[in-house]
């Protein structure tokens, strides 16, 4: 097989893609700065906010999802999200400066490969991750009336919404190549968090905080995972969570791949 | 520009500038099939440039490049299929075992999982890293990450190798190993484009060298051809008894240029370098003198450098 149409091969290149996420995903798993935002981060917070602040449950108008841990895990799958993708982010740049990224650019591999193999990974951490939540939450009292297949949806949105947050931080480390100004993005996460309704009901947020939240692409996905936990309509909707996610997730991987492009031209 | 059926790589008037920097600045080699060639040079000369533009990494501002036939620019995915790079500080990752990135890299080159694990373990076994495969990399000292770099660059078979700094802060004996295992690859008929600031790593292993400096080729051609330009070798005749000397000076003219050193010591300087040793003993045993030691000294590659950079060569450990 000549060179040029091993790396238009279909097979081999979703051979590629599989191994660069395999190697993303160990990567994540192994280093200690990355598994602290990716899962201690959110478990402490997860406990601090379903014990802390409890009494917002009592506010007239807050949904009954049983356990107040059960309305605030799915802020929890978006927040592991969101620090999943920019260690993963991350990693490009310290790919990059490290010198490992000139050994992928030297192998016969479509670029696009090379994305999508970081944001396949961390989709994969995206769904690791929801597992882990959900299963502490339940320990703690949760209880998922959607059962299997809302547990599911659940996790299949986290995962989208950490592919989207990879893509993002991608194309950031692809276009700058800084690993500073990625560990810089971490508080960011929180704005976005408290900017969709991930620990409270958007019907409950101050005007001004809703009037964002409205238009935070984030919201439609953490209540589409709350809807599907708690198979309740009146949470959200699942399908617009499920598309809010998956065109979050296709945005931010195409805007990887022109960082990429962009960054193969300066070359 | 054309290769011909020899050529691994052939390179015309390649340039690389960085703002008003030229880093590599008109360069034209060519290397045959099969043969090591040492670039040659000390720090920021212009090595790794011109290697990151051989393997694609770098677009060249001016000039071209064929490797293995494909130019680098317009067939760049064709000469990253037939290449195998090493470069300068071994990047891996810490956190991975030797097995693991074996096997990506074979994956990055096509090979199914079978055949990427069963390349694995043989290249595991050539640079005598079985026992420490399982290990993370950041348990492997300098030498044992150099071996794992060297082997992942073999995954695929390539034609034409580049190793790029490759033996830069590892211990006499390391350095040793991978100077064999590079022979051994030659030998099987592997082309290797080879940079280095360790004189005496291009005298040992590179069939031509090119030296660079500032960006240019300053000389080029086999390490005696190189070391001829600078002069020829000369051989120190020490003598039993010193009232021979002058005898002995001029019973040797016939040979070569005559110096006189010390007492006892006859130099002659002579094209012939080794060959000249016997002829110029049965001359003095004609000539009833009687010799103690005769020993030749041939320029080294560091005369070479001198004579054409107009300074010394350094062998500093940071990256060119």
């Amino acid at each position: 097989m000549s060179s040029a149409a091993l790396e238009r091969d279909p097979a081999v290149q979703a051979r590629v893609v599989t191994a660069l996420a395999g190697r993303g995903l160990r990567i994540q798993m192994r280093r200690a700065q990355f598994l602290i935002p990716a899962f201690l981060l959110p478990l402490v917070l997860l406990a601090v906010i379903a014990s802390g602040t409890s009494a917002a449950q009592n506010l007239r108008g807050f949904p009954d999802t049983g356990a107040y841990i059960g309305f605030v895990v799915a802020g929890t799958l978006i927040q592991g999200a969101l620090l999943g993708g920019i260690t993963a982010g991350i990693s490009t740049a310290a790919d990059i400066e490290g010198g490992f990224f000139d050994r992928l650019l030297a192998a016969p591999v479509h670029r696009v490969s090379l994305v999508l193999g970081r944001v396949g990974g961390t989709a994969v951490l995206g769904a690791l991750q929801a597992c882990v939540f959900l299963a502490v939450a339940f320990a703690f009292g949760a209880r998922y009336e959607g059962g299997v297949v809302g547990v599911a949806e659940a996790v299949l949105l986290a995962s989208l919404a950490a592919a989207a947050a990879a893509g993002l931080a991608a194309a950031i480390a692809l276009r700058t190549g800084s690993l500073q100004l990625l560990q810089n993005l971490f508080p960011f996460v929180f704005v976005l968090l408290f900017t969709a309704p991930a620990f409270f009901p958007r019907a409950l947020l101050q005007p001004e905080l809703q009037a964002v939240a409205d238009v935070n692409p984030l919201t439609f996905v953490v209540e589409g995972i709350r809807a599907a936990l708690h198979d309740d309509p009146a949470l959200g909707d699942p399908l617009t969570g499920l598309l809010a996610a998956a065109g979050l997730a296709i945005g931010a991987t195409a805007l990887a791949v022109w960082a990429m492009r962009a960054r193969m031209r300066s070359t | 520009m054309s290769a011909s059926r020899q050529d691994a790589i052939v390179v015309e008037g390649l340039a690389r500038a960085y703002g008003g920097l030229r880093a590599v600045d008109g360069v034209d080699l060519t290397v045959a099939e099969g043969e090591i060639y040492g670039f040659l040079g000390p720090n920021g000369a212009g090595k790794s440039t011109t290697v990151r533009i051989l393997t694609t990494l770098l677009r060249p501002t001016a000039g071209r490049a064929l490797v293995a036939g494909h130019d680098v620019e317009r067939e760049a995915a064709a000469v990253r299929r037939v290449i195998g790079v090493a470069l300068q500080e071994a990047a891996l990752d810490p956190l991975m075992t030797g097995r693991e990135l074996l096997q990506l890299q074979g994956a990055l080159h096509g090979l199914r999982r079978g055949a990427a694990r069963e390349r694995g373990e043989a290249l595991l076994d050539r640079v005598a890293l079985q026992d420490a495969a399982d290990r993370r990399l950041g348990t492997y000292s300098g030498g044992m990450r150099r071996r794992l770099d060297l082997a992942m660059a073999l995954v695929h078979e390539p034609r034409v190798l580049f190793l790029d700094e490759p033996t830069t802060g590892l211990d006499p004996s390391s350095r040793a190993t991978l100077w064999d295992e590079v022979r051994r690859l030659n030998d099987d008929g592997t082309t290797v484009f080879l940079t280095t600031q360790y004189l005496e790593e291009a005298e040992q292993l590179a069939d031509r060298v090119g030296i660079i400096d500032q960006g240019r080729i300053v000389a080029e051609g086999t390490p005696d051809e190189l070391k001829a330009r600078v002069g020829d070798p000369v051989l120190h005749v020490d003598l039993i008894d010193p009232a021979d000397a002058e005898r002995a000076a001029g019973a040797l003219a016939a040979h070569g240029a005559i110096r006189r050193r010390g007492d006892c010591g006859v130099l002659v300087q002579s094209a012939l370098g080794a060959r000249a040793i016997a002829p110029i003993v049965r001359t003095l045993d004609e000539a009833g003198v009687e010799v103690d030691a005769v020993e030749l000294e041939t320029p080294t590659l560091d005369d070479v450098f001198l004579a054409v950079t107009g300074h010394a060569a350094t062998a500093e450990d940071a990256p060119a």
